[in-house]
């Protein structure tokens, strides 16, 4: 699995080519095999790679002992790979997913605020071409336990959703990229989606805007097709199926209430307090930055991981927060952060009030 | 479950070897199997005040990169690094390995080219290091493959390293080092007034000038563990026979039993039971004929051979020649690409002789040094 995974995210996902400079980043020591087959894919691809972990410890020691200046400053090896670097490979490799969960959020808020300023020169870039980033799922013993398996099992889970078990895995993400293309074409002819579901009925306009297909570049596994609808536009209701979590910390059963674009009513069952903090972060924590159809049947389950869970088959998410360059989005926050509804057991989408979609599934013929 | 030990190594570094304080950029190096030593350094570098952060690398990559990278991959150096090199306030290199053997079947040529581009980083490193502008420490942490070298089981060899640092449950740290700090000083500034060493043992009586060069402590700055004074000899006035009964290790390349001979201070003859052909191919590296260091190992917690040169050389109770390289900061002219440290061991039966007065016998000085007291 190892070596696949690592010739997909380098020979795939960011193409590395002669001479770029190539940052490979993951978390848990047990994912040194992957880190050192991407280290050999991109020596061969004639890169300039280097690995390193990111220690989640000393996260959580900046968080709860480091002075508001230590928080807020930016490593000077982050900041290059940012600015000047060509490939940044994550692995997704958690030790341990809540360890940040007694952080006081103030303190997370502020270490999000610190790297606001790198955070958009890491949109642009992206959004330019310039820097090409992969976030490539890794399956851990934490991962595997957030799922409720072993971590053999889940290795099963991100193998398939990774297209690994296929010959050719690069041609079926080539085949399934097509297919993306064409329900990104079909959204681009709509001015306003409606989304209907238990507990929910959402409006939002996403005329002008641009439709993302996501397909296997920057996430990986991938499959989603997303853009930033037109702020103002968000009005209605909606209650999402799985948990809203961010670093480490989560909100059950959330629903919110927009009106002219703005949250203005947030509950959740658990964690409602969280809900808020987030919310409250700054003026665009309030507004949608994304919303997003979740398209790769591979991935049938819920895992408690974001990057497979925003991408499961037949759901929606949408974003708070920051918007995401090339899709038209204006929305300015230090927040960006994904909570997805399952739209498999009789959920609909309209189109201009056509129906498109119904259970989870684009309608054939829909246009 | 955390270690005393560690997190008393770490305070040590942070607080006495590196005295990080607010706002210093702090970087950490080492591999996967530093991580605990890691982790402690940052959160006594976070609790200083310092800006840290970590370089902690899968192991063997340096294998993978010698087999697949091209000439101009492999002697490649990242601007990040550069930059690192030149604005770092304070860094700290842990040598710890899960294999000290991986490389030594690499190509010796291929290695020596990603290996220059490692030394720009050490030498530019030194520069700073001299000039006062940057902190540097280098540890070690204990690992099986270091342990295995030593011949003892990691918790012995645990035990060992943190006996030698004085970094022990109960153990004070800082005090110890602002003591040894002390000493060594007065060791040096005794040893400056020396013009010629004569050191005697089995199989070993050399003379050796160091008159007018500086002699310098290594008090836990740069090295923890430390505790040695050593100095650049006078390139010309090294005559006699010296003998190393500890094997000499270069590149993870062993040399057994070596007896050098000098004549006006260059190697005039070689010999050793293993390892002879090495040795004299080392010998033909420019410089290497010509001794770089002379010092004495005065940590008495390292009783024992461990196959790192880190402890090795600060064995108490030894002295330690190198040949090549000398040190700008001791007065040294000889200019080398070889440093090579070998060990010779007086515990048992060695005598020193300062311009004809006996010094050292048996593994230590006769007079305790003269601390000065302010």
């Amino acid at each position: 699995m190892h070596a696949q995974l690592a010739e997909v995210v380098v020979g795939y996902s960011t193409e590395v080519r002669p001479g770029d400079v190539v940052r490979i980043d993951s978390y848990d020591l047990s994912s040194a095999p992957v880190m050192r087959e991407a280290y050999a894919a991109a020596l061969r691809a004639g890169g300039h790679p280097t690995a390193n972990f990111v220690i989640e410890e000393n996260d959580e020691t900046l968080l709860k002992q480091g002075s508001d200046a230590q928080v807020e400053w930016v490593p000077p090896d982050q900041a290059w790979n940012v600015e000047r670097g060509d490939v940044w490979i994550v692995f997704d490799a958690p030790t341990n997913t809540k360890a940040l969960s007694n952080v006081d959020p103030e303190r997370m808020t502020r270490r999000l605020k610190g790297r606001r300023e790198l955070q958009a020169t890491y949109l642009e870039r992206s959004a330019q071409g310039e820097f090409r980033w992969v976030m490539c799922g890794f399956p851990t013993q934490a991962s595997a336990q957030d799922a409720g398996m072993s971590l053999r099992e889940f290795e099963r889970v991100l193998s398939r959703a990774a297209f690994l078990d296929e010959n050719d895995p690069v041609a079926a993400w080539k085949r399934f990229g097509e297919r993306l293309e064409e329900i990104g074409s079909m959204l681009e002819q709509h001015r306003e989606l409606r989304i209907v579901a238990e507990d929910t009925d959402l409006t939002l306009r996403v005329d002008g805007r641009t439709w993302i297909r996501s397909k296997g570049l920057r996430n990986f596994p991938d499959g989603e097709v997303f853009t930033g609808p037109v702020e103002s536009s968000v009005e209605g209701t909606i209650r999402f199926s799985f948990p809203a979590m961010i670093r480490g910390r989560q909100a059950e059963d959330v629903r919110l209430r927009f009106e002219g674009g703005e949250v203005v009513e947030a509950t959740a069952r658990r964690g409602q307090d969280f809900l808020r903090e987030m919310i409250g972060m700054d003026d665009g924590a309030r507004r949608v930055g994304e919303f997003a159809f979740g398209l790769n049947e591979a991935i049938d389950e819920y895992t408690g991981n974001l990057l497979l869970d925003e991408k499961i088959g037949g759901t929606v998410h949408l974003a708070l927060g920051r918007s995401v360059p090339g899709t038209g989005g204006e929305n300015v926050s230090g927040l960006h952060w994904d909570i997805v509804r399952d739209l498999r057991d009789g959920g609909e989408v309209y189109a201009d009030g056509e129906l498109v979609y119904r259970d989870g599934r684009f309608l054939n013929g829909a246009s | 479950m955390r270690d005393a030990r560690v997190e008393n190594l770490a305070e040590l570094i942070a607080g006495y070897s590196l005295d990080l304080r607010e706002g210093q950029v702090y970087r950490i190096d080492g591999e996967d199997v530093a991580l605990p030593l890691a982790v402690a350094l940052y959160g006594a570098a976070i609790r200083r005040g310092a800006l840290a952060y970590t370089r902690i690398v899968p192991s063997g990559l340096d294998e993978i990169e010698l087999q697949l990278a091209s000439e101009e991959q492999l002697t490649y150096m990242p601007e990040v690094e550069q930059l690192a090199t030149e604005e770092l306030d304070a860094w700290t290199s842990i040598w710890a390995s899960a294999n000290t053997r991986s490389l030594t079947r690499a190509d010796p040529e291929r290695r020596r080219l990603q290996l220059s581009t490692y030394y720009r980083i050490v030498n530019r490193r030194w520069e700073r290091i001299s000039a006062g502008d940057l902190a540097w420490c280098g540890t070690l942490f204990p690992t099986d493959a270091h342990a295995q070298d030593a011949e003892m089981s990691l918790r012995e060899f645990e035990d060992f390293v943190h006996a030698a640092c004085h970094t022990r449950e109960g153990d004070d740290p800082i005090a110890h080092w602002r003591g040894m700090s002390e000493t060594l000083g007065a060791r040096a500034r005794e040893l400056e007034g020396v013009r010629e060493l004569r050191i005697v043992g089995p199989k070993t009586d050399l003379r050796v000038v160091v008159e007018g060069r500086r002699w310098v402590p290594s008090d836990g700055r740069h090295n923890m563990p430390d505790g040695e004074v050593f100095t650049s000899p006078v390139e010309t006035g090294t005559n006699g026979d010296i003998f190393f009964a500890f094997p000499s290790v270069y590149q993870g390349q062993e040399v057994e039993n070596v007896l050098l001979r000098f004549e006006d201070g260059q190697v005039v003859d070689a010999e050793a039971t293993s390892g002879e052909a090495y040795l004299r191919s080392l010998l033909e590296t420019p410089g290497a004929r010509v001794l770089g260091e002379l010092a004495f190992g005065l940590n008495y917690e390292i009783d024992r051979f461990t196959r790192d040169i880190l402890f090795d050389e600060k064995i108490g109770g030894t002295m330690h020649v190198a040949l090549g390289g000398g040190f700008d900061e001791a007065g040294s002219e000889n200019k080398s690409d070889l440093h090579w440290d070998l060990i010779c061991d007086l515990r048992d039966e060695g005598e020193v002789y300062a311009d004809g007065e006996l010094v050292w016998k048996a593994g230590s000085f006769l007079s305790p040094a003269a601390v000065e007291r302010v």
